[in-house]
């Protein structure tokens, strides 16, 4: 799994690829963390290689969501596959995340977003 | 055929390739050949954390049993006996890390059975059934493949 972090704008974007796993979720957790506590105001989570992901790539994603309240960061995810999807939907979350189709609608639409306030 | 691993979390895309593999050969969808490497790599992985608590050291064998109805998974472990009523995913109530992965097994494989013959450690086995194929009262149903 490959794990790059760049800006755009006033957007720090997580991209992530390959197979997200027990393994290579500790890579995802110290780039979405490390880019959550930066104070910058937007985190996107590129999703669009993400290949597979399983419980320990889903708990990394919902430790960012809980950080991104204390931290007042707006935080929202794009490009998910189905299988990526199907998961999130199984554990209900797909309604807590922002969810965006692509970068271009992610970018547009994160501003106006309010950072996540718990269930 | 049956796989032995240490319990090393960088070596689940093995098992996880050789579960996509046999499921393929054996007529699974594609959607369930992923739902099922994502099953049994939850279950390796509950081993790797809960059983033996992260350590390296450990093993973790996984045999794939192929019958004409039917793909078993039996998982074995070394390491401190489970208590079944631990066992048990989260209420989706919830928004917190983890929890999620024994709600995966669920969901993905037919029948699970922790057999308790083992003196020491752990055998889980775990039934997936082809499509279209219900689960029979009779264990023995369907002819294995080898």
């Amino acid at each position: 799994m490959r794990v790059q972090v760049r800006s755009v704008d006033n957007v720090t974007i997580v991209d992530c690829a390959g197979e997200i796993d027990l393994y290579s979720s500790t890579r995802l957790r110290e780039a979405l963390l490390k880019a959550l506590r930066s104070g910058i105001p937007s985190v996107l989570v590129n999703m669009e290689e993400v290949t597979y992901i399983d419980s320990s790539g889903i708990a990394t994603l919902v430790e960012g969501l809980q950080l991104s309240q204390q931290t007042k960061t707006r935080l929202g995810l794009y490009g998910l596959r189905n299988n990526a999807r199907s998961v999130l939907e199984l554990a209900r979350l797909h309604k807590v995340f922002n969810i965006f189709q692509h970068e271009q609608e992610a970018l547009e639409k994160i501003p106006s977003t309010r950072p996540f306030e718990g269930p | 055929m049956k796989i032995t691993i240490s319990s090393e979390p960088r070596l689940l895309h093995i098992l996880r390739g050789v579960v996509r593999w046999r499921a393929e050969q054996s007529g699974f969808l594609s959607s369930d050949v992923e739902s099922l490497a994502l099953a049994i790599d939850e279950a390796v992985s509950n081993v790797i954390r809960h059983t033996y608590l992260s350590r390296p050291d450990g093993k973790v064998s996984l045999e794939i049993r192929s019958f004409s109805d039917r793909l078993e998974f039996v998982l074995e472990d070394s390491g401190p006996k489970v208590k079944r009523e631990d066992i048990r995913p989260r209420s989706l109530d919830e928004v917190r890390p983890g929890g999620l992965g024994t709600l995966f097994i669920n969901c993905f494989i037919d029948e699970s059975f922790y057999e308790g013959e083992r003196v020491e450690g752990n055998r889980l086995r775990m039934v997936k059934y082809l499509p279209g194929r219900a689960a029979s009262s009779d264990e023995g149903a369907g002819q294995e493949r080898g």
